[in-house]
């Protein structure tokens, strides 16, 4: 459309703004709605822009030509073409200054436009702005903008929406029902969050219920958690009874009417008793002094006079029981996989404690040393990540590097240890306990002193980031999928080399009878020595993979010796695969009891010892015992 | 060592502590002097129940021959028997005289609903738990202080020892047991105040005493239950009950054969020990304010178990060195006063290692020295092994 001079054809645009001018001139939220609506429906091109140009506050009013211009800086444009026609004078135009009432009005008709734009994150943003603030006029644009959509997921999400929108605002009943059946198998958030909102209720009383009320049940006052007390509050509250008066009212008659140390020819030193304030007030209530406090009789009669009921907010029975049915449906499979997604948890737990544990299985387990140092093992390793991470800023290369350092560091560790300490204190199991102890509260404060007291991140590459999201019930962060990648791996290993390799053999000779190993050329010295290193060692990488998901601090030992000792004992000291089926038990064990108690994880804990007490009753040489000389007694 | 031998050290140790007891009183601020700090005649009481503490541990562990890492745990409990009644006493003397300046007087259910917002208000309820029952009573609570370390004891013991769980075994069952108890007390549920505890314990209610005075009678009551601990201790150690103790840790199979019902033995001492124990605690934590379920955190058990090692297992006045020795060294090196040792570039400040240097210590004292100190006083007196 071209404009010469300043002659303005009579655009279409011109004539719809032209024909609600004063209301826009107004803009005022309560009368501009006909005036957005002519402009959204107007189909003409230029519509959107207008309603953006109007929202930015940059549409401006000429009284002289009674038409509507964009002023931006010094030049004034039309606003269906955008073609410059004049300079900017002041007292010419007046601007419109939409309030943000009416922006709101403005975006929301601008959604409409947006759903069906060429570019795709414009229309997503419209999509999340409808699930933001759905309204009952989406429905239609909504509807006709599926037909026209390309992307495939842009799709879906659409026509989600589309049912929650229909499920709210459907026209007829027939259309709701069979939206509501349609997503009866789903388990979105959103789908759950429609279908709430339908089977919403509210308390109502009366001499009759209704014929239209879609009544949920009748309540009897004084049952069914339903107490005399929110009857009669609820009578009060229509003021169809009076009130009872609150305990403060109660007490501030009394004292108001205090006359020479007597309320009501009680005295006032006997008030501390009940019966007796009862007594005083009913006096002062019959000389009129102080507000009618009903009975508990007359409290009874007024609230049995009424019928309390409750009732669905929608009116229509049909919506609501196809609501409940689909919720119900739904539910269910929510529990469903609720299930898993706790199975996974549990899995995931159980490979976090089998890693802390692994080490502990051969150190303890197989050599039948305890080291109660075992989780400072696990703190090292950690903080060696830390530190390679300082060094070495890519994530997936310092996590690589970390690993096998983290190894050398704690083998060289527990190498060390097992020289000075240990091996004098073979077979005084409760002296290794007590000195390793001393190792223990020694290396913690070294961790403190020197990384401080603050939890030290450990920060995890960027493709171990964010979850594995089967749906919105059931997902598992890849960080856990990689533990248990961990674990399984670990385990095969040290299966292998316990009973595959001649370092295992060597082991498991030395541990059965030492002496006659030793007469067998092997060194019992060596043996014992690299054993141990190798726990320890062990314990250093479970110390880094630990420490990408929970906090690295100078205790964070102390959270997984108590569970990796009951991992081992509870699984069967002695080999590997007891470490692996108590690590599994006391996993599940844990998750299972947050299960009945989820918002307390402390009892969780505080129940899960109390079962591995009462477990070692039982069984007390663990789920997978060792049997005949390999037992050690 | 011999009975008579047990009766003199018996003598000599409640006659140092006498003495000790004297002139510290003498020179405490509750006496009119100024020579020792009231903050440190506390220092010196709660020692007294530290020192109570590891006869206890020296009894199961020393003599029985059981590493139990959980009697802190009974420790805990009977500071928090006693900081019931002290702080439920003091809450209802502070509740009553606010609401006796209304008007009005109180009824018994205001006041009981006053006392209940002030102690659970940080909690968010004010609702009485059911185990709150008898904290108006002293002799109930008391009897508390004795009968609930000594159920939980006798349930523990009975189940470990039924099945025959020993050494080391046994030594992380009861840490798993402490740290469930202590993970237990840290929820809100629990009715303990979760992490806050019991607090303001220092105050005796309906006493108008200052905390000079106070602090003193503390000293007192420790030191009259270190010493009558002591003697007891001492009297079953040298009967018949103690030979029996000392041949169990030696071999257990062999008692077992002679026909002795050692579970029955290990159950005795094992229940008796807790209620020395919750006795100690009971004393101690008036002393220190205020009690929290980090209080029996399975390290503090362990410390025990390292004082009774320092100061040499196996002899009671042993652990009593031990107890008080690294307890105040502790102290005097956690609180500072300690100068810092400088090495040039290098300053060692021992606020931050001491820990290194108790755990090494330790270490080495179990490597070098399992004797601990007390064996310093076999070298003097050039006797051989006590038992």
């Amino acid at each position: 459309m071209m404009c010469s001079g300043e002659g303005l054809l009579a655009s279409p645009l011109n004539e719809v703004l032209g024909a609600h001018r004063d209301t826009i001139l107004k803009s005022s939220r309560k009368s501009i709605g006909p005036a957005i609506t002519a402009l959204a429906e107007s189909g003409l091109k230029s519509a959107e822009v207008t309603l953006e140009i109007w929202r930015d506050k940059d549409m401006w009013y000429r009284a002289s030509d009674d038409k509507f211009y964009r002023v931006q800086g010094d030049d004034v444009f039309d606003l269906a073409s955008g073609q410059r026609i004049a300079t900017f004078v002041k007292d010419e135009y007046k601007q419109i200054k939409p309030n943000s009432g009416v922006r709101a009005i403005i975006s929301s008709a601008l959604v409409g436009f947006h759903l069906n734009s060429t570019d795709r994150d414009k229309r997503l943003a419209a999509i999340k702005s409808i699930q933001r603030n759905p309204k009952p006029e989406h429905l239609l644009t909504l509807k006709a903008s599926i037909t026209e959509e390309s992307d495939a997921d842009l799709l879906d999400i659409k026509s989600q929406l589309l049912q929650i929108l229909t499920i709210q605002y459907g026209t007829t009943p027939q259309n709701r029902i069979a939206a509501i059946e349609a997503v009866s198998r789903s388990l979105s958030l959103d789908i759950r969050a429609a279908l709430n909102p339908i089977l919403a209720t509210e308390l109502r009383l009366g001499d009759a219920i209704p014929e239209s009320a879609n009544l949920v049940r009748i309540l009897t006052p004084g049952t069914d958690g339903f107490p005399v007390k929110t009857a009669y509050d609820m009578l009060v509250g229509q003021k169809l009874a009076t009130p009872i008066p609150t305990t403060a009212d109660f007490l501030t008659a009394l004292e108001d009417n205090i006359d020479a140390a007597r309320v009501g020819d009680v005295p006032v030193a006997q008030l501390f008793d009940p019966e007796k304030r009862l007594e005083a007030y009913e006096v002062l209530q019959k000389q009129g002094l102080a507000p009618k406090r009903p009975s508990e009789a007359e409290v009874l009669s007024a609230v049995n006079s009424y019928i309390f009921y409750e009732q669905y907010l929608e009116e229509n029975a049909a919506v609501t029981g196809a609501a409940e049915k689909a919720l119900r449906s739904i539910e269910t499979k929510v529990n469903l996989f609720r299930t898993v997604d706790l199975g996974l948890d549990a899995l995931s737990l159980a490979s976090i404690y089998f890693l802390a544990a692994i080490g502990l299985a051969i150190t303890f387990g197989v050599m039948g040393v305890i080291n109660m140092a075992h989780g400072e093992f696990i703190m090292m390793g950690a903080y060696t990540g830390y530190v390679i991470q300082q060094i070495i800023p890519d994530h997936t290369i310092s996590i690589i590097v970390a690993v096998p350092v983290a190894f050398m560091v704690t083998f060289g560790a527990g190498v060390a240890m097992e020289r000075l300490v240990i091996r004098w204190l073979y077979n005084r199991p409760l002296e290794t306990l007590l000195a390793t102890f001393g190792i223990s509260i020694a290396l913690q404060q070294i961790a403190k002193n020197i990384f401080g007291t603050q939890a030290r991140p450990l920060t995890s590459p960027e493709w171990l980031g964010g979850s594995w999201v089967i749906n919105d019930v059931v997902s598992i962060s890849y960080i856990r999928i990689a533990i248990f990648a961990m674990a399984l791996l670990f385990f095969a290993v040290f299966l292998f080399i316990i009973k595959r390799s001649r370092l295992g053999l060597e082991t498991r000779a030395v541990t059965q009878n030492p002496s006659m190993a030793s007469a067998m050329g092997i060194n019992p010295d060596r043996v014992n020595m690299l054993t141990f290193g190798l726990g320890s060692g062990v314990a250093g990488i479970a110390g880094v993979a630990i420490g990408l998901f929970a906090k690295v601090t100078s205790e964070m030992g102390n959270d997984y010796i108590v569970q990796s000792f009951m991992s081992v004992v509870v699984g069967g000291v002695g080999n590997i695969w007891g470490a692996l089926a108590g690590a599994t038990l006391v996993g599940f064990m844990q998750k299972g009891i947050e299960w009945f108690n989820p918002s307390n994880t402390l009892a969780a804990q505080t129940y899960m010892i109390l079962f591995v007490i009462i477990f070692i009753q039982f069984r007390p040489r663990g789920i997978i015992a060792l049997k005949g000389r390999a037992a050690g007694d | 060592m011999t009975a008579s031998h047990y009766r003199r050290n018996a003598l000599i140790f409640v006659l140092i502590l006498s003495l000790f007891t004297v002139l510290v009183s003498a020179l405490s601020a509750g006496a009119g002097s100024d020579v020792i700090a009231t903050s440190f005649i506390k220092t010196l009481g709660k020692t007294l129940c530290l020192a109570l503490v590891a006869i206890a541990m020296d009894l199961i562990w020393g003599y029985a021959g059981i590493l139990s890492l959980g009697h802190f745990a009974f420790f805990a409990l009977g500071g928090y028997m006693i900081g019931m009644w002290l702080m439920y006493e003091r809450t209802k003397d502070i509740v009553t005289q606010s609401l006796n300046q209304a008007t009005i007087p109180p009824t018994d259910q205001e006041i009981i609903d006053g006392i209940g917002t002030q102690i659970f208000g940080v909690v968010g309820s004010n609702e009485f738990p059911v185990i709150w029952m008898f904290a108006d009573s002293l002799i109930a609570q008391a009897l508390l202080i004795i009968l609930v370390p000594a159920l939980l004891a006798y349930l523990f013991g009975w189940f470990a020892f039924r099945s025959r769980v020993t050494g080391v075994y046994l030594s992380i069952l009861t840490q798993a047991f402490t740290l469930a108890l202590s993970l237990y007390l840290f929820q809100n549920e629990s009715g303990l105040r979760g992490n806050n505890g019991l607090s303001g314990l220092q105050n005796l209610p309906y006493v108008d005493a200052n905390q000079d005075l106070v602090s003193l009678w503390f000293f007192w009551a420790s030191a009259v239950a270190l010493g009558f601990g002591y003697l007891g201790a001492s009297y079953v150690v040298s009967g018949k009950f103690g030979s029996v103790m000392r041949a169990i840790r030696d071999n257990e199979a062999r008692v077992r054969f002679l026909g002795y019902k050692v579970e029955t033995y290990k159950l005795a001492v094992f229940v008796g020990t807790a209620i020395i124990a919750a006795i100690a605690g009971a004393l101690y934590y008036p002393q220190a304010g205020i009690v929290n379920p980090a209080e029996m955190a399975p390290i503090a058990s362990i410390y025990l178990a390292v004082w009774v090692a320092i100061g040499g297992r196996g002899r009671l006045y042993g652990s009593v060195i031990g107890a008080i020795i690294v307890s105040l060294l502790s102290t005097w090196f956690t609180g500072g006063q300690a100068p810092d040792l400088s090495f040039g570039v290098f300053t060692l400040k021992w606020v931050d290692w001491w820990q290194v240097l108790l755990g090494v210590s330790f270490v080495l004292v179990t490597l070098y020295a399992p004797k601990g100190i007390g064996g310093l006083f076999d070298l003097l007196s050039r006797r051989g092994p006590s038992s």
